[in-house]
């Protein structure tokens, strides 16, 4: 018997793309006989799902990768899955036979899906500047589009941002499963005048969306908000000359982020979940993965910031991730930028031979050597430190999500920090 | 022996130094040997200083790295990992030293100087033997005696004397005291003239900015709940451009070795923070001294071992003890080429920057190697001596005349790695393992580079 429903994963990220094909599935996995090496892309079970009927009508490891189809981007659609907390204290996928021991079929699931994008609002604060979507509760199997609307839009305007589909379930893949397919990324324009056919003369656009008449947003500046986002002024737009005000070209993309809810109701009971999407761009390095993501935002949150015991393989992955992120930045240049000295000699900042370096520190660490360089992070607190000495702390000439000086999760910290001590204190093998 | 330093010194040491006999207390204020002049006089007892540091720094690095062990008491565990940051510490500061003699010796066109003695112990210049030994009471006072400023006395310096000669070896040298002599020759422009210094040799001095790796002024750390709460080492990697920073530079080094009359200064001196770990280690209540390291062999060796030290006869620590000397090698080539290439710490990416990376990724092997290695017995019975990090000195220093052959001797560097890395990997699991293979990636990427610069450089 049903107890509960959960959906997961509880967040999908689903990637732009503007093919019509989504991206097969994929793992980047480290190959043991070359640690440096990029990330080995191994093609992984990939569903092939007719869009017609909704089906799954097969299951394949493709031969190759590839990312993109006549030129555009294949997207990352994802799926949620729907499981069951049962009253044997199991969590399992929800699947037809388990519907069916409920009185309940497929069509007994009923889904609704709500999204937004709500940059102009965070900026404006004006609630007409919200582009919302919804999706009412639907049990069939056919593409539901995500149809972004806005007070301020010309009539009849709007930013498609993707669709989602319920997957019909078969005795093959009796599952229950919703895909969510995003939006090509493209950005969307404002004028003083509504758009007539054909595309606009702005080669950025796919279309002219936004009244620039009733809302705001084009010419918009943060001069003088107290609201303002950090980093402040990340829209686009012009400054003029002698001016570090950014004024808004009024474009507005097709990101979204939205919550689905999955519905079952039977004679017995009902019962709900609910989980979040987001959309974002193109994994354009799917071979490398930067030093602080958000899954490590996540680890923290679930986990907290304490770590009970040394994990070396932690660690290792930090450097990892450190010499991965070294290898695509214009380090020499960024060394320099920005106010006040250098962070390190100028001579020494050379991207390959930087990336050399933390790739030394990493084959070190591999011997089970502590790491050393602990006491040589940023703490969390000194992400604002421009000194000369703040500056050198690592990461170094890398910036945080909020434009200060990056600082790695204090978890991620601590497990450098639990290693520190090292296995000086081992037996011998 | 090195009659050919040791001639020199007969007016600094009390007794002549004659075959056989290992060291004479010195004797400051001395006149200088009749061969050389003042300018000289100044580049010989740099180019004795520079030997000097090196050797110091590779005994504390070994002692540093047998500290720990599976008998060091719970309790006193925290502790004994702080005792090894900090003698870590105190290593690189002494390669920082040495770096700041190697850039005074430039200063005044003289030869730069990465050797050192070998085991066994040669010159009569020399704080103590020159002996690599696990970390003890006996080790540890030697060295506090050989970082003691001159006025150093009381009941505590004579206790700390006596436990340093236990061997019943020579009393031991300050290092302040040839740094006193060296001084004053320098400031003495009747006996170092003003055109002895080059200024325009700067740009082929190391630079903090290069080789200091942001240890300075407490850069490095340690935050409040750093994870061992050890003073950050404060690298004095000095340059110089004239007569009075130059002497700046060598009293600068002297005060981090002896410690100032400033009470910050002495108690961050090697002097004091050697002193600090020895009363910890003979504190009663810390229990048996001879738990908190392994039971490394003295000055081991995988070659022909001389009366005295260990030989590494064990098969697998053998391989990895060849391998340490190789990247040592490696490590002193870097350097030594590093300072002729041409580029200061602010022009844009040049060779230099790239041999200076090079030279920190092989410390960082040298960590890493001296780690498998102090876990292996020296020798086939496994109740013996553990091994422990030779550093052998190479046949040579000498880097070849072209360029073109530097960039060969490099790459044949990395192949004899790939070689004894291949060969070694047959017999080690684990973390061995995970090191060599990752090893033998970056020479391979290493020789990659090195097959370009050898093609690309003139003959």
């Amino acid at each position: 018997m049903i107890r509960e429903l959960r959906i997961l994963p509880p967040l999908v990220i689903a990637r732009f793309g503007g093919a019509t094909t989504p991206m097969d599935n994929y793992e980047a996995k480290v190959d043991p006989e070359h640690p440096l090496a990029y990330r080995r892309l191994e093609p992984a079970t990939t569903f092939e799902v007719n869009r017609t009927t909704g089906e799954i009508t097969g299951m394949f490891e493709p031969p190759t990768l590839q990312f993109t189809q006549d030129g555009l981007v294949r997207p990352i659609a994802p799926f949620l899955e729907l499981w069951a907390l049962t009253e044997d204290d199991v969590l399992e996928p929800a699947t037809l036979e388990m519907l069916a021991a409920e009185g309940a079929t497929a069509e007994s699931i009923s889904w609704t899906v709500e999204a937004a994008n709500l940059k102009v609002f965070r900026r404006t604060r004006d609630a007409l500047d919200q582009v919302t979507a919804k999706v009412a509760a639907f049990s069939d199997h056919t593409p539901q589009p995500l149809v972004g609307t806005c007070d301020h839009f010309w009539p009849g305007a709007t930013i498609p941002f993707g669709d989602v589909q319920y997957i019909k379930p078969t005795p093959e893949h009796p599952e229950i499963r919703l895909r969510i397919t995003p939006a090509a990324g493209l950005v969307y324009g404002s004028s003083d005048t509504p758009p007539g056919p054909g595309r606009p003369t702005d080669p950025n656009l796919a279309a002219v969306v936004y009244n620039a008449t009733e809302g705001i947003w084009r010419g918009y500046t943060e001069e003088g908000e107290r609201f303002q986002t950090i980093p402040v002024q990340l829209f686009a737009g012009v400054t003029e000359e002698g001016s570090d005000v950014q004024i808004s070209w009024g474009y507005l993309d097709d990101a979204c982020d939205g919550i689905v809810r999955a519905a079952l109701t039977t004679d017995q009971a009902m019962h709900s979940a609910s989980a979040r999407f987001a959309t974002g761009p193109p994994t354009y390095v799917p071979d490398a993965f930067p030093i602080r993501a958000v899954a490590d935002e996540l680890e923290q949150a679930l986990r907290g910031p304490h770590v009970d015991s040394a994990e070396p393989e932690q660690v290792e992955e930090i450097v990892r991730r450190a010499f991965e992120s070294v290898r695509l930045m214009n380090t020499a240049y960024l060394n320099i930028a920005g106010p006040g000295a250098p962070v390190t000699a100028r001579s020494l900042t050379d991207s390959v031979a930087l990336e050399r370096l933390h790739q030394s520190l990493f084959v070190a660490l591999r011997s089970g050597t502590a790491p050393w360089f602990s006491d040589a992070l940023r703490e969390w607190d000194q992400v604002r430190d421009r000194s000369e000495t703040g500056r050198k702390r690592m990461p170094a000439m890398m910036r945080g999500a909020d434009g200060a000086l990056m600082a790695l999760t204090r978890r991620q910290v601590n497990h450098v920090r639990a290693q520190a001590h090292g296995p000086i204190f081992e037996d011998p093998q | 022996m090195q009659p050919r330093i040791n001639r020199h010194l007969g007016g600094l040491l009390d007794t002549p130094s004659d075959e056989g006999v290992a060291l004479a207390p010195l004797r400051p204020g001395s006149g200088m040997p009749p061969e050389l002049n003042g300018t000289e006089w100044a580049r010989f007892l740099l180019y004795s200083a520079a030997g000097i540091e090196h050797a110091l720094m590779v005994q504390y690095l070994f002692a540093a790295y047998s500290l720990g062990g599976p008998d060091v008491p719970e309790a006193r565990r925290d502790a004994v990992r702080r005792w090894q940051e900090d003698v870590l510490g105190i290593a690189k500061e002494e390669m920082a030293h040495m770096i700041t003699v190697q850039n005074l010796l430039t200063l005044l066109g003289g030869p730069l100087n990465f050797d050192r003695e070998d085991y066994p112990f040669d010159s009569g210049f020399y704080p103590f033997p020159f002996r690599l030994e696990g970390a003890s009471p006996a080790s540890i006072a030697a060295y506090v005696c050989a970082e003691s400023p001159a006025t150093w006395s009381g009941p505590e310096a004579d206790a700390i004397r006596g436990a340093a000669h236990a061997g019943g070896a020579a009393p031991i040298n300050s290092v302040g005291i040839l740094y006193d002599e060296l001084l004053k020759v320098v400031a003495d422009e009747t006996v170092v003239p003003d055109d002895a210094f080059h200024a325009d040799s700067e740009r082929f001095q190391a630079s903090w900015s290069e080789w200091g790796r942001g240890y300075e002024d407490g850069a490095r750390g340690t935050a409040p709940g750093g994870a061992l709460h050890v003073p950050v080492p404060e690298l004095l990697i000095l340059t110089a451009t004239n007569r009075e920073t130059a002497v700046t530079a060598l009293q600068q080094v002297g005060d981090q070795g002896e410690g100032a009359e400033q009470p910050e200064a002495v108690e961050e001196s090697h002097f004091e923070r050697f002193r600090e770990i020895y009363r910890a280690m003979t504190d009663p209540a810390i229990g048996d001294p001879d738990r908190l390291r392994r039971d490394v062999g003295a000055n081991p060796t995988p070659d022909e071992a001389p009366p005295g030290s260990t030989a590494i006869t064990h098969p697998v620590a053998r391989q990895w003890a060849h391998l340490f000397n190789l990247r040592y090698r490696m490590l002193l080539i870097d350097i030594t080429h590093a300072y002729e290439l041409t580029g200061g710490a602010e022009e844009p990416v040049n060779p230099r920057g790239a041999m200076i990376n090079r030279a920190f990724g092989e410390m960082y092997n040298l960590r890493a190697i001296a780690g498998q290695l102090v876990v292996l017995p020296a020798g086939t019975d496994p109740s013996g001596k553990c091994a422990g990090p030779p550093f052998d000195m190479p046949y040579t220093l000498k880097l070849p005349a072209s360029q073109r052959a530097r960039w060969r001797l490099h790459r044949d560097l990395v192949d004899t790695s790939l070689r004894l890395g291949e060969a070694l990997r047959q017999d080690v699991t684990g973390s061995g393992e995970a090191y060599l293979v990752a090893l033998a990636e970056v020479d391979r990427r290493d020789r990659e580079d090195l097959d370009l610069l050898v093609t690309r450089a003139q003959a």
